[in-house]
């Protein structure tokens, strides 16, 4: 992986140029969207590994992604050593932590399902939306049900959709919802700590350019909140997230489902 | 575990020079606080091996969390050095990596159809807004804010 060097100065010249260009934002009236460099280096990125121009190949694309693995653990020490310092304060919002894992674990499912089977989807919907399908999620739905079957294909889908465009809607999400100020950057903090690396970076970093004051504790409770997903999650899929949507698809769906001849893909 | 000792270096260092570029920090003055978090990666990793029960993530959380509290020796000087690493100066190489990645993903997403796509979108806002919500909803409940 070291040997990439090609890979590695494409990240050290985005890096500096991303953080050259630093924080933009841009009123729409409603609210705000922020931009900052983790998006610009993530866009720079996508546009260089794009097929059509053949700048990188397969090879060095799976590398990326190892790589990416490995350098969100230096980010997940750097969240650890910010927690150490805060634990009272983490204790102190203890109940509000473990409340939002709950949210975590409805919101995919509560507006999931039922759009889903709305729009026609069939068994595919309880693999997407189950859970947010990052890789642990597929490991228990391809047990479950197997890779290819319908769930499996859903959960797969949401996983590509994730990698492709997860971070930055995520951003822009969290970015525009803390602008509209309904919510308090604490809170919202917690929403962005979802069990996905890329996607709770991308997140916290929107909160943190949209709330300046509050940056440190957010990224604070955006860890805490990513940790106890983390360490949960699997039981909470496994235990609780799986059977509670094939129950509910096989309660709701005769009553909202679409009849098509051919599953949605 | 070398190799990963080596990327983890070469990261460190990218996000040393990106917490100069767009935090001021010098790279003399970053150093020792990136070495730190480079060292509590490489006991977290180390203990997964050992134990991997426990996913790396939360080693690595355990370790930087336990040696940043008041009852560990020093903890005054670490939680100083690593300060002077931007959280979000580290995060940055991190999506440079997952930028460079997303091209190998992008065949099967054009085979994908647009109601996954539309799923996907409500799936992530879900899971989003109601973490927030519930929340907000505990801390209005204690009367917090």
């Amino acid at each position: 992986m070291l040997k990439d060097w090609k890979l590695h100065i494409i990240v050290l010249v985005f890096v500096l140029i991303g953080e050259a260009i630093g924080v933009k934002q841009f009123n729409l009236g409603v609210g705000t969207i922020a931009l900052f460099p983790m998006l610009y280096v993530l866009i720079m990125g996508g546009i260089v590994s794009f097929p059509k121009l053949k700048w990188l190949n397969e090879g060095q694309m799976k590398k990326a992604a190892g790589i990416l693995g490995i350098s969100f653990l230096l980010f997940v020490a750097k969240l650890g050593s910010m927690l150490g310092p805060s634990l009272p304060k983490i204790f102190d919002a203890g109940v509000s932590l473990a409340v939002q894992e709950v949210g975590h674990v409805l919101g995919t499912i509560i507006i999931g399902l039922p759009i889903a089977l709305l729009i026609g989807m069939k068994r595919e919907a309880i693999g997407a939306t189950f859970s947010i399908d990052r890789e642990p999620n597929l490991a228990i739905i391809s047990e479950k049900y197997g890779a290819d079957s319908p769930e499996g294909r859903g959960a797969l889908g949401v996983y590509i959709c994730g990698t492709v465009f997860g971070a930055i809607y995520l951003a822009m999400l969290a970015g525009f919802l803390g602008s509209l100020g309904i919510f308090h950057p604490i809170s919202l903090a917690m929403g962005a700590g979802v069990g996905s690396g890329s996607m709770m970076a991308a997140a916290s970093g929107a909160l943190a350019v949209t709330f300046p004051n509050d940056a440190e504790d957010i990224a604070l409770f955006a860890a805490a909140a990513n940790l106890i997903s983390t360490i949960l999650g699997t039981y909470l899929c496994v235990f609780f997230s799986l059977p509670v949507t094939a129950r509910l698809y096989e309660w709701l769906e005769p009553k909202i489902g679409r009849t098509r001849k051919e599953a949605a893909k | 575990m070398l190799e990963k000792t080596k990327v983890l270096a070469l990261i460190g260092i990218i996000a040393i020079l990106g917490n100069w570029v767009g935090y001021d920090v010098s790279p003399i003055k970053a150093l020792p606080g990136m070495i730190l978090i480079v060292l509590f990666t490489i006991i977290g990793l180390g203990l997964n091996t050992l134990i991997p029960k426990m996913p790396a993530v939360v080693w690595i959380s355990l370790i930087a969390l336990i040696a940043t509290t008041p009852i560990f020796p020093g903890n005054e000087w670490i939680v100083e050095k690593t300060g002077e690493i931007n959280f979000m100066a580290l995060a940055t190489p991190i999506l440079a990596y997952a930028g460079l990645s997303l091209g190998k993903d992008l065949e099967s997403f054009k085979k994908l159809g647009w109601r996954i796509v539309v799923i996907s979108l409500v799936v992530y806002t879900g899971t989003f807004l109601f973490a927030t919500l519930f929340a907000e909803i505990v801390f209005k409940l204690q009367g917090r804010f």
